[in-house]
């Protein structure tokens, strides 16, 4: 918890004691956070540790088998997304990116699927168009508004996903694996705005497994190990816990290289020197620390 | 030979393959067609209402999926033992994992894209197609599978085998089908001169020349490959072959349910389609010619019929004397109502679907009589169950 | 932008060239084909030509109006007219003759010359040859049902290719609401669709892998069991697939209700071409009375 002085402002979500299981296989036994608004949340844990499960139920998707779930100071409950208007309402708030592109984009063209979401709520056509029109412009996707999914790059179908999400403006912003599966410009490029993100009011959360990324996304973290929360904090409080990440297995030890950079500045650990591969001899690591 | 150039010769082979099933455009009349497209509705309808209360949400995602995957599926070259290759359509696969109507719109869309957009299977003949793949073709196969899989559990090698007869079965029931309409054709539907203007061959040369591929290759195809895949679901996902089994199961309990409070709900649509099916008994009285088979003495005996005869089929002449056999219980038995036509009324219209109401309507009576005497047991087992 | 098509395993690939191989070769090579054809139809339909000036309500409504007029014709005359008006279409359209008659025309032959050859000499009739040598019967009445067979099939394929050539498929599922087709009927074409391209890849894939991991001939049964297994895991993967995008449906505010929106603007030209079609078409069915 940050401990400074808080007015008493309605957390964005509230999970208590949340339980959640799969046929044969739980998922969540026990889970309890809160998620304060305008927070840029990572969501940490080796798979199988629940984070999918969870921001499902975040979204409202699942419903918790035991404990409960709240959106807005409100419980987030199977009988009260029954009714029409508070599902609709709730749908515009909260936006969710799925993992697997061709789960996230259904309709046969990008336009289609920009218009998806304000179809389903209701808005007058014409409105759509021109909604869909601003959209489209503003993640500069316009050029590809009749094609097909199938006819997309991986980076081109992300901006796709994220702009059919964040159409209908939500004051949530959930995203699965975000930066799986990208080339390295379309991953830098979501980065950077989920970088920007911060500040702008909108709750982010996110499940991922890059950790050279989360400082970037995230002020806060969440790790999960076997269905249960197992640390919170800032990003950088967590990630500087070695013994924490090897056993919730986050951490992982690889060979990478860096460039010319004067400033040589990595975000996680390495087990030792020599899986680091040849320094750049100039800069001591402004962040680095060894594992003991 | 550069890999493209065989990439591209396969291609056409699969495709000259695939064209045994899929009537195309040219080959039926446009009243076939309509025809096609008339019987189909209702059953689109029915299925439609149907998967929608039972799916709802699911309905649009499960359906593409698939849909999809029929089509897929239907460009596999599958090996036949004898060591040439078919083609399946798929259709007691989905019959079994969906249940029928599920499996009615899947093929029937899956052969909507084959014809529209692949240009597969012609779109005149699309309301045929559908009528004898999606619908017959399903409907048969879920039969055929309840009836033998029974209360098989869900793991055994009966249900694999009721699978392959099942797939077997009701590719060749649409094959049947399919022939049936072929053959009629040069029958109904020829221009001045005498020539078919539609499918040429009779109904002696369309009919074997049918069945004798499906009952050959089509047909095990089919089978091979709604065997494979049931035994692959037992593997891996057994709980996708629970849904057919345990609507098994319901469907005993519901049948129960009805016979004790007479249900009139359940049977609804059948009702209904038998009213419809009635109404549209006159497009018979299309068939300016006489239905192959049904001849009567003095049909053998008259000159202009028996060159109707002999065109229908294959050219091959009637025999010269009426059959003896054929005399002799010819005057057996007179029919109330000879030719369909009740002897009071004048127009052979309103006679030909008044004797089709009196014929249902018989047979119903006779039903009911039948229903209510072996009914009295059985409703006070089916309360104590 | 993605490309589909064979692996370029290049020298390894054609020194593999196993029994099994060839098996995998076909098995994925149609699919392969299918795809590239469907991406092919996709860049014709983004083309400036007559056809693709159209609203596709007007396309549908007329080139599936012709292709119902080539069925109904009695007249062999006319229907080569239909014929030859459906080639004056196409040129304009950026669909050379060349493509016609690779991608149908010849197919058509191919199958239908199967079907309607022996009708030559089947049909009862006047016979007005004989073959050489076997002395079959050639009547003319055989002769006219064949070319009708042939006529119609090459007339509606080459209509109905016209439509899919040159007009992006999302709009022809969107005008098919203009005969009051069912909403849920286009969403679920459009989305079939969607997935057809993602399991042909899925399937390709799996070829691919298998190939790659052969070492020796494939017998018939175990050329069955990949075919199988194939269709086996593509089947779990539709309906795994289905009850994700059922999640992310709702996830946007699916409530079972579809709703469309469509982009359509018809111009002058389109109602022209209406006129177009419907003096086409009448013109047919009044010359062949």
């Amino acid at each position: 918890m940050t401990g400074s002085l808080e007015r008493p402002v309605i957390p964005a979500f509230e999970l208590v004691d949340v339980h959640y299981a799969y046929p044969g296989a739980p998922a969540l036994q026990g889970l309890s956070l809160t998620i304060e608004p305008g927070q840029r949340v990572a969501l940490l844990g080796a798979n199988g540790s629940g984070k999918s499960t969870l921001l499902r139920l975040l979204d409202g998707l699942y419903f918790a088998d035991r404990g409960t779930v709240s959106a807005f100071g409100e419980a987030l409950s199977e009988a009260r997304l029954q009714d029409d208007a508070t599902a609709f309402a709730f749908r515009r708030r909260v936006g969710l990116v799925f993992q697997n592109p061709d789960v996230q984009l259904f309709c046969p063209t990008v336009f289609d699927e920009l218009a998806f979401g304000p179809l389903q709520l209701g808005w007058a056509k014409d409105e759509i168009r021109d909604r869909v029109a601003a959209t489209l412009a503003e993640f500069s996707i316009a050029h590809l508004k009749d094609r097909p999914p199938h006819r997309l790059s991986g980076g081109e179908k992300k901006r796709v996903a994220l702009a059919s999400v964040l159409i209908l403006n939500p004051e949530v912003l959930l995203l699965d694996e975000p930066t799986a599966g990208l080339d390295p410009q379309s991953a830098s490029e979501l980065i950077d705005y989920l970088v920007k993100c911060q500040g702008s009011g909108r709750t982010v959360i996110a499940a991922t497994h890059d950790l050279d990324i989360v400082e970037d996304i995230a002020d806060r973290c969440f790790v999960l190990q076997s269905g249960r929360l197992a640390a919170s904090g800032a990003a950088s409080e967590i990630l500087d816990d070695a013994a924490l990440c090897r056993s919730a297995h986050i951490a992982h030890a690889h060979y990478h290289r860096h460039g010319d950079a004067v400033d040589h500045h990595h975000h996680h650990r390495h087990t030792s020197e020599a899986a680091h591969g040849g320094l750049p001899q100039a800069a001591a690591p402004t962040k680095a620390s060894q594992t003991s | 030979m550069d890999p493209s150039r065989r990439q591209r010769n396969s291609a056409r082979a699969v495709r000259a393959e695939r064209r045994d099933m899929h009537i195309p455009d040219g080959y039926l009349s446009p009243s076939t067609c309509a025809v096609g497209l008339a019987v189909a509705a209702p059953f689109w309808y029915v299925a439609l209402e149907r998967v929608k209360r039972l799916l709802q949400t699911r309905l649009v995602p499960l359906l593409a999926a698939v849909s999809a995957f029929s089509f897929v599926v239907m460009m596999f070259n599958l090996p036949i033992p004898g060591g040439t290759t078919a083609h399946a359509v798929g259709m007691a696969v989905a019959a079994i994992v969906l249940g029928p109507w599920a499996a009615i719109l899947a093929i029937s869309i899956a052969l909507m894209i084959q014809a529209l957009f692949f240009g597969d299977g012609g779109i005149t003949a699309y309301g045929v197609n559908c009528v004898n793949m999606a619908i017959i073709g399903s409907l048969v196969a879920y039969a055929v599978y309840q009836a033998i899989a029974g209360r098989a559990p869900i793991a055994s090698t009966r249900r694999v085998v009721a699978g392959a007869i099942a797939g077997y079965v009701a590719i060749n029931a649409a094959a049947l089908a399919a022939g049936f309409e072929f053959g009629v054709q040069p029958l109904l539907f020829h221009d001045a001169t005498g020539a078919p203007l539609y499918a040429p061959y009779a109904l002696g040369v369309a009919l074997p020349a049918m069945m004798l591929a499906h009952l050959t290759l089509a047909g095990a195809a089919e089978a091979i490959i709604t065997a494979g895949i049931v035994a692959y679901l037992q593997r891996a996902n057994p709980s996708l072959l629970q849904t057919t089994a345990m609507a098994a199961n319901d469907q005993e309990s519901e049948r129960q349910r009805i016979a004790a409070a007479g249900g009139w709900r359940g049977t609804r649509p059948l009702w209904i389609g038998l009213g419809a099916l009635m109404v549209a008994c006159p497009l018979g009285l299309l068939a300016a010619g006489m239905a192959w088979g049904e001849w009567g003495v003095d049909d053998l005996q008259s000159p202009e019929v028996r060159q109707q005869i002999a065109q229908a089929s294959g050219n091959i002449a009637p025999p010269e004397h009426v059959p003896a056999g054929m005399e002799r219980l010819a005057s057996l038995w007179t029919a109330p109502m000879p030719d369909y036509a009740p002897p009071f009324l004048h127009d052979a219209n309103f006679g030909y679907v008044m004797s089709a109401i009196i014929g249902a309507g018989l047979i119903v009576l006779i039903f009911v009589a039948l229903s209510w005497l072996l009914g009295r047991a059985p409703r006070s087992r089916a309360r104590s169950a | 932008m993605a490309k589909m098509g064979m692996c370029d395993c290049g020298p390894s690939y054609a020194g593999r060239r196993q029994r099994g191989g060839a098996f995998l070769d076909r098995l994925a090579g149609g699919l392969v084909h299918a795809m590239d054809r469907a991406l092919d139809a996709d860049d014709l339909a983004r083309r400036d030509g007559l056809l693709q000036r159209l609203d596709p309500r007007v396309k549908l409504a007329g080139l599936l109006g012709l292709i119902v007029v080539a069925v109904f014709v009695k007249s062999l005359a006319v229907l080569g007219g239909l014929f030859l008006v459906a080639v004056a279409l196409a040129l304009p359209s950026q669909v050379s003759l060349s493509r016609l008659a690779r991608q149908i025309w010849l197919k058509v032959l191919a199958f239908t010359v199967l079907i309607a050859l022996p009708a030559v000499f089947l049909v009862p009739g006047t016979i007005v040859a004989r073959v050489p040598i076997l002395l079959w019967p050639v009547t003319l009445q055989g002769i006219r049902s064949a070319t009708f067979l042939l006529g119609r099939a090459e007339t509606a394929a080459t209509f109905a290719l016209l439509l899919i050539l040159t007009t992006p498929w999302p709009h022809v599922l969107k005008a098919l609401r203009v005969f009051r087709a069912p909403i849920v009927l286009v969403a679920v074409l459009g989305m079939t669709h969607r997935y057809i391209f993602v399991f042909l890849e899925s399937a390709s894939q799996m070829f691919a892998s298998r190939r790659s991991r052969m070492v020796g001939p494939l017998s018939p049964s175990d050329r069955r069991r990949v075919a199988t297994a194939t269709a086996g895991v593509l089947l779990d993967k539709a309906l795994g697939l289905s009850t994700e995008v059922q999640l992310a449906m709702a996830s946007r505010g699916y409530r079972g209700e579809v709703r469309l929106i469509d982009d359509f603007h018809a111009t002058p030209l389109d109602g022209v071409a209406l006129a177009g079609f419907a003096a086409i078409a009448s013109a047919a069915l009044w010359l062949q009375a």
